[in-house]
């Protein structure tokens, strides 16, 4: 069966088993090696990707249910020689990061999550990560570094709005 | 990578289509959490699949002034937003919010949370029993309506022959409550599950998911209740005994905790629903 998508911004034709999980196409043919597996049954969250704008585990996702579909990796946020996504860049400035294995999930699913939640709590940040599990961190300054995030870009928008003005 | 295999797969456009590929043997695909874990069991993925997520009305959820109707593909996060701040049925939105996590909740559908024969620990299969759903499976001969007991105790020759196209909730609840215990604050299986919900004429039903294999009504304990002064134990603490003296329940074992202790802390669900209950608007 073949299953066309677009992947980081370019059409992609798969032609194969359409019940092979999307992680082991990023990963063995597209070489996409930033999406991580290592559950392969949905607890960890390292294998997170954007479908359609939602952050869900790749693990889990026929490619067969993709037809049409966009979807986004965490290459597809800032490529290896490019300038890294500002969450990224604010978790390396945080020294949020430890061993990596879990960041590239944890970036994509925080991300979904902060641009639809502007106004998240700590509380709130924490059941969005219920899904993402770092064995390193202790997760207190990833939780942290989102909240600063989102403490900027709510003032960012206060001043694009002029409220204070 | 998966080895190359000839494998059927239909993406079905409308519900006739999808129960013609399921007469000729293939298995329905939803969100996929559960069946992509197979190969993980030691079971090998079906040769012919039929993917349900292009038939617009099962990810439907049509809110009426006596009734709800949500499609069997509708997610967990959807059916969470959906009946947020409805009255009665807090049961379901708390078990379709704090099932699984978030990724999985965006993707995995209530159809195949309740056709997934093999879970013990689905969370909405007790709160659906609780809130007294039906179920609309497409068969043969056309639309069957059923209530969710006969669904969950007879998955395996229901489904067989039919899809699961609607699931079907009466609005004459005034509050019901979804209490879990997972070994984690969340994320993992639940050991045991308890939900209740009580209706206008104060009449209170039970159901408790992940202690035994199925999940089933407590109707021991819901006789009980009934026999107390108002229909309903007022003290949190009274419902706690009376789940203990009528607990008639058989722990499974399981990876997560031996049937002995899923037994054991039912009366503390109890008491930490009816507590929620009473705090309820409407229960004062
Ligand atoms: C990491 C993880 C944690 C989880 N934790 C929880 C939890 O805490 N609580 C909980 O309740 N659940 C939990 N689950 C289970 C989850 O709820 C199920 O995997 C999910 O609901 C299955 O839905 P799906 O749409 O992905 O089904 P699929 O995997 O597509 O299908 C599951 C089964 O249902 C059948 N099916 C699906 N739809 C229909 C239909 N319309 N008609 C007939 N048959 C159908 C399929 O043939 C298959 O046998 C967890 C799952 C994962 C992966
Ligand atoms: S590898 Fe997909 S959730 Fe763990
Ligand atoms: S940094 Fe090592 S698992 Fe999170």
């Amino acid at each position: 069966m073949t299953v066309t998508f677009r992947l980081n911004g370019e059409d992609y034709r798969f032609r194969d088993d359409p019940m092979t999980p999307l992680i082991d196409i990023l990963r063995q043919e597209r070489f996409l090696t930033g999406t991580k597996a290592v559950c392969r049954e949905g607890f960890c969250g390292a294998c997170t990707v954007h479908v359609d704008g939602d952050a869900v585990p790749s693990c889990l996702k026929p490619v067969g249910l993709l037809e049409g579909c966009e979807v986004v990796t965490i290459e597809g946020l800032s490529a290896g020689n490019q300038v890294l996504h500002p969450l990224q860049a604010a978790f390396e400035a945080a020294d949020a990061v430890q061993c990596g294995m879990c960041f590239p999930g944890m970036v994509m699913s925080l991300l979904a999550f902060m641009r639809d939640n502007p106004d998240a709590s700590r509380d709130d940040i924490k059941a969005a990560m219920v899904g993402n599990i770092c064995r390193c961190t202790g997760y207190e300054r990833i939780v942290d570094t989102v909240a600063d995030c989102l403490a900027q870009q709510r003032q960012t928008a206060k001043v694009a709005g002029g409220a204070d003005v | 990578m998966a080895q190359s295999v000839e494998r059927s797969f239909t993406v079905a456009g409308s519900i006739d289509e999808a129960l013609a590929a399921r007469l000729q043997g293939a298995v329905v695909l939803a969100g996929g959490t559960w069946l992509l874990r197979d190969p993980l069991r030691g079971v090998e993925l079906p040769e012919a699949v039929v993917a349900v997520h292009r038939i617009p009305s099962l990810s439907e959820v049509i809110v009426e002034a006596d009734r709800i109707v949500i499609g069997a593909g509708v997610t967990h996060e959807a059916l969470g937003k959906a009946l947020r701040g409805i009255a009665g049925f807090e049961a379901v939105v708390c078990a379709a919010e704090s099932a699984a996590n978030p990724g999985i909740r965006r993707v995995a559908t209530i159809g195949g949370n309740l056709c997934s024969i093999d879970f013990p620990a689905a969370d909405l299969a007790p709160a659906l029993l609780a809130c007294g759903a039906a179920v609309e499976l497409e068969t043969t001969s056309g639309p069957k309506r059923i209530d969710i007991p006969s669904l969950l105790n007879d998955r395996p020759g229901l489904l067989d022959q039919s899809i699961l196209t609607k699931i079907l909730l009466r609005r004459d609840l005034i509050a019901s409550a979804h209490i879990r215990l997972p070994l984690r604050k969340a994320g993992d299986y639940p050991v045991a599950i308890v939900s209740l919900a009580l209706d206008q004429d104060r009449r209170c039903r039970i159901a408790v998911g992940s202690v035994e294999p199925v999940a089933r009504r407590w109707t021991v304990l819901e006789q009980a209740f009934a026999a107390e002064p108002g229909g309903f134990p007022r003290v949190p603490e009274r419902a706690e005994a009376l789940a203990s003296e009528h607990n008639d329940f058989d722990g499974r074992d399981g990876t997560e905790a031996d049937g002995w202790y899923r037994r054991q802390v039912l009366p503390v669900l109890i008491k930490r629903g009816v507590a929620a209950l009473l705090e309820s608007e409407g229960l004062a």
